[in-house]
């Protein structure tokens, strides 16, 4: 203590200090995270099982910027993430992905991914549902208040999927614009058993399309329109696991390929004649993140009586 | 004696700042932080689809994809007729319905 007995408090009062400040510091960046809406103005729409939304999670989001900029002309909005750096991805001024970086560690055997989010209006049901039916919770319900409630799961045959309550409500029935997400196809170790899971979830219609190799090809339909295909894993992957797959619509698949090369990226399916002629193709971008891009003319889709 | 004073209450500072930084971005509150950012399994094949592997939706509108519906008995009933001679697990789509297409209204009309 000193003369004026001020010693001894001093250390007390910088620590207070020290601590309001932390606080104040921890909570305000914290706040700041906020997810936009996916839809402004907000829809009226619900559409069980769409997809509705996909985020990569990449070790580079400068490098992942790059890449999609160059190749799909996104541009990128940066959020504040708290422990993640997070980047909204816009095509035209509308929200299709986001980026988000994490770090992975080198002794970590893990690779980037796309993670697929499907519509769930009722999300706390559907999760109870996916639960009691052999899901695993990876992250649970967490609420941003623009975006809506979202959760983290994987399904019985551990392909990572996540459910979204979109607060704007779900995307309209549109026909997406090049550039962004048209379809989404499971491939599973028993794509029939899957089909079952995800019916359980979303009451989808189920069709078992003909098909050449033997192999099982579903279509997971709601509202009358296709949402997304169950396909047993390829007979010529020696190391496979369940996983789904995002496709991009692109104008020419082969020319975007070629793109995919040139901005560093790998071609993990050439070109290839889909269904009634429709080219799609697989590539991964340069982490490793698996995506595949499908050509879709305005004459491919016509509307039929709902 | 200060010294020591002044370290101990230094330390527990920095120690409550640390613990109420760590609870502020994991989301202690529920709605902070981000975490849905999930790494694949490394090391697996994508790819080696053969001829045949088709995983995209139907087109319109000629030789629009018939839904098997092998998988009914003439009752209408499931019956076991599926592939591997075992019923499907889900619920096959009624019969005489084909698979519908993506939706084809653009957002500009």
């Amino acid at each position: 203590m000193d003369r004026n007995g001020r010693a001894r408090h001093a250390p007390p009062r910088v620590c207070i200090a020290v601590l309001l400040f932390g606080i104040c510091t921890a909570f305000a960046r914290s706040a700041d995270f906020e997810l936009p809406p996916l839809n402004s103005p907000p829809s009226t729409e619900t559409h069980p099982g769409k997809m509705l939304w996909a985020d990569l999670v990449t070790p580079d989001l400068t490098a992942a910027e790059r890449f999609y900029g160059g190749l799909f002309g996104w541009t990128f909005q940066s959020v504040r993430g708290g422990r993640f750096d997070y980047a909204l991805a816009l095509l035209d001024g509308r929200p299709v992905a986001g980026l988000v970086q994490k770090p992975l560690g080198s002794g970590e055997h893990r690779q980037p991914a796309w993670l697929t989010f499907l519509a769930a209006s009722d999300i706390d049901s559907v999760k109870r549902v996916a639960v009691s039916h052999g899901a695993k919770v990876l992250a649970d319900t967490k609420l941003y208040p623009m975006r809506g409630r979202q959760c983290v799961l994987s399904d019985p045959e551990g392909a990572v999927f996540a459910l979204l309550a979109s607060s704007s409500g779900d995307s309209p029935d549109y026909l997406p614009e090049n550039g962004e997400w048209i379809w989404s196809s499971l491939h599973a170790m028993d794509a029939g058993s899957e089909a079952a899971f995800y019916q359980n979830l979303f009451g989808y219609d189920v069709f078992d399309l003909p098909s050449d190799d033997g192999l099982e090809h579903l279509i997971l339909s709601t509202d009358n329109y296709a949402r997304a295909s169950a396909n047993d894993l390829a007979r010529g992957s020696a190391h496979r696991h369940s996983h789904w797959l995002n496709f991009v619509r692109v104008e020419n698949a082969a020319a975007t390929t070629a793109k995919v090369l040139a901005l560093g990226g790998r071609i993990l399916v050439e070109p290839r004649m889909d269904r009634h002629g429709g080219m799609v193709a697989v590539v991964a971008d340069p982490a490793g993140a698996p995506f595949g891009l499908m050509e879709w003319t305005a004459s491919d889709t016509k509307e039929e009586p709902r | 004696m200060n010294i020591a004073r002044r370290l101990s209450a230094s330390g527990l500072g920095v120690m409550l700042l640390t613990l109420l930084y760590a609870c502020a971005l994991t989301g202690v509150e529920g709605s902070v932080g981000y975490d849905a950012g999930y790494y694949e399994p490394y090391g697996y094949d994508y790819g080696g689809w053969g001829l045949g592997y088709r995983v995209g939706p139907s087109r319109c509108c000629e030789g629009r994809d018939e839904h098997r519906d092998d998988r009914r008995d003439d009752r209408g009933d499931r019956g076991d007729r599926g592939r591997g001679g075992r019923a499907p697990a889900y619920r096959p789509a009624p019969a005489g319905r084909s698979a519908p297409s993506i939706p084809g209204r653009s957002r500009r009309h």
